[in-house]
């Protein structure tokens, strides 16, 4: 086990900035995933931690100490790539027992680990063949063994589950988690998908164009996105994101969008700078009191049914409990939960404290 | 059942690839059968094929006389051997070097292996005759080699370092985070990968080396003649023992076949598949 620490972390390729000034604390034994879409550099990032990329700038800290000059054999880190990248030319059994064989251990107790990383991993029956003989699922289950079996200070896992269909994708992600209970080792994890990375992680880091955009639990990511970016990336559907105004009307304060005047709490204060509007389906409620709407859109996905309906020129999405009976184009109100109001500085995309 | 149309399509296709394999052949064929005749009933107007004739004697004589065939095999093993083998060997090191390490000026050094192959043998003959004789290599084993791997090392460099930056990345990455260094990553994993090509060369090489005439006719004398000037001096100023030249060729083309028959199944092997899953 141990911690890991990016300090002012650049990489770059020729005149291409993949990774600019990227901090990073992890702790002992967080499961910590690095977030954003394909090419924001957390795959970069990761190559770096593995020591398989050097850095530009900034230091890699293991345990405290740089570890910027060392090669990743002398790194006590384990990956899981993408592809698996299993040896083609050795069998399930020496594919897991590379590492011991390297490190020249005796036979016997390569044997012996590459047995007990076999039985946890459910793969006993299949030491023997090669990785072309083997499904998708179970290459990926060898892959993670061969991690496992180093019992390395530090996982890395780089898009795992990304050539998975979505059952097995569901399933190995509760393994991991899992084995992450079990062994405790921190853990880095690279993925694209928001679901995986909230239900994985201690914490997630969101990168965005190879920059941090936040590092935060995943209830703080979710509930408190630092900005529009991390906003729309997290959480499906997207959140809604209205671009109004605040107005002073009948001694009171409203944010105005289009037509509609929403109320906002007694001691709201409006900020100078001018102000965009999010909120998550979850905050926003369907039913006959509120503004006028009609729906657009019924998209059940079984425990709730999620409903798109057109408001002021754009659209809003509510996500209402159970099976919906509303027809497209059925008039309705929409209202919206002031607690679920998020709002963002419209120049900088920040979002604002209020 | 196989529709009307298909089934004639694939009987074309099947004649026309006949007809090649044929034409290919027939040169071969009657170098065989003249080998199994003896000379009257080859230059008899027609050639008397009666299988009572076929005899054995061709390849008697071309080991009974003082000829130099068996010599001229030797002499083409030792060279063809050590051509592929050091071909290989260093070749395979300049063709991972190329493939993987960030070198600079790596375009610039493939063009440049490359360009030698540019030139017509029979431009650098007379140089490379005058050059091998300054240094006393003429008509040495140690010579031919190095004359062949100028020509060799060029084409294995090439072909190797498309096959090795055909080898995943990803592959050398996991051995590198198992705790390889980079020369035990080549040694247990590029390595074992890479053996049906790098076999593959090799064969490639040895032909190349057994079969070639026109350097070896300049450079050797009378010690290091390969096969090929041996089979060519059958043809003499007044006679040419055609039956006995055909014989030593059909002897000398056997290790190239055999070796041509190992190497097609292991290309057939698809090492790498499964490696990477797409």
């Amino acid at each position: 086990m141990a911690t890991l620490e990016l300090v002012h972390v650049v990489k770059k390729f020729g005149d291409f900035t993949a990774i600019n000034d990227v901090s990073l604390q992890v702790d002992e034994g967080q499961f910590v995933t690095l977030l954003g879409p394909s090419g924001c550099g957390k795959s970069t990032l990761l190559n770096m931690i593995s020591g398989l990329e050097d850095v530009t700038a900034g230091e890699i800290l293991m345990n405290g100490k740089v570890v910027n000059q060392l090669g990743p054999y002398e790194r006590d880190v384990a990956m899981v790539f993408q592809n698996y990248a299993l040896y083609p030319h050795m069998s399930v059994a020496e594919n897991i027992g590379f590492s011991m064989k390297l490190r020249k251990r005796p036979k016997k107790e390569i044997k012996e680990r590459v047995q007990s990383v076999a039985n946890m991993l459910e793969l006993e029956h299949l030491l023997h063949r090669l990785p072309r003989e083997l499904s998708g699922g179970q290459q990926q289950r060898v892959a993670i063994g061969r991690a496992v079996i180093r019992e390395p200070s530090i996982f890395l896992f780089d898009e795992p589950f990304s050539n998975l269909d979505a059952a097995l994708r569901i399933k190995t992600r509760g393994e991991i988690k899992e084995l992450h209970q079990r062994l405790g080792v921190t853990s880095i994890f690279v993925t694209h998908d928001q679901e995986e990375a909230l239900s994985l992680s201690d914490d997630i880091a969101v990168l965005s164009a190879g920059k941090l955009e936040q590092h935060g639990t995943p209830e703080e990511i979710y509930s408190r996105p630092a900005s529009k970016y991390v906003a729309r990336f997290i959480g499906s559907p997207q959140m809604d994101i209205f671009a109004g105004n605040f107005v002073m009307k009948d001694n009171s304060l409203w944010y105005q969008i289009g037509e509609a005047n929403m109320p906002l709490p007694i001691d709201f204060i409006a900020p100078p700078q001018q102000v965009d509007m999010g909120i998550r389906p979850e905050y926003v409620l369907l039913g006959t009191k509120g503004f006028p709407a009609s729906v657009r859109l019924v998209q059940p996905v079984g425990p709730f049914t999620y409903v798109t309906v057109d408001w002021q020129g754009g659209s809003v999405t509510a996500r209402v409990n159970g099976v919906s009976h509303l027809k497209v184009k059925e008039a309705l109100h929409v209202e919206f939960n002031p607690e679920g109001l998020i709002f963002f500085d419209r120049a900088s995309e920040k979002r604002l404290d209020i | 059942m196989i529709p009307y149309g298909r089934s004639l399509k694939r009987f074309l296709i099947r004649l026309g690839l006949a007809t090649f394999a044929l034409l290919a052949l027939s040169p071969v064929l009657w170098g065989v059968v003249t080998s199994l005749y003896p000379l009257s009933s080859l230059t008899s107007r027609p050639p008397d094929l009666n299988p009572a004739n076929l005899t054995i004697e061709n390849y008697i004589l071309v080991f009974d006389t003082s000829r130099g065939l068996f010599s001229g095999l030797v002499n083409s093993f030792i060279i063809a051997f050590f051509t592929s083998a050091v071909g290989l060997v260093v070749g395979s090191a300049a063709a991972y070097a190329l493939a993987r390490l960030n070198i600079p000026g790596r375009n610039q050094i493939l063009l440049m292996i490359l360009a030698t192959q540019m030139f017509p043998g029979i431009v650098i003959a007379i140089p490379l005759f005058l050059v091998m004789s300054h240094l006393d290599l003429v008509d040495t084993h140690f010579g031919l080699i190095m004359v062949y791997l100028s020509f060799i090392l060029p084409i294995v460099i090439w072909i190797l370092k498309g096959f090795f930056e055909s080898v995943p990345m990803e592959l050398e990455r996991a051995a590198a985070v198992d705790g390889a260094t980079p020369l035990q990553t080549f040694q247990f994993v590029v390595l074992p990968i890479s053996l049906p090509p790098l076999f593959a060369t090799g064969v490639f090489a040895f032909i190349e080396s057994w079969n070639e005439f026109f350097f070896a006719i300049i450079l050797t004398r009378i010690n290091v003649k390969t096969a090929p000037i041996a089979i060519a001096e059958f043809s003499g100023q007044y006679t040419t023992l055609y039956g006995q030249m055909l014989a030593s060729a059909v002897l000398a083309s056997i290790p190239v076949v055999v070796l041509a028959i190992i190497f097609r199944r292991f290309i057939l092997e698809g090492f790498v598949e499964g490696a990477i899953k797409a």
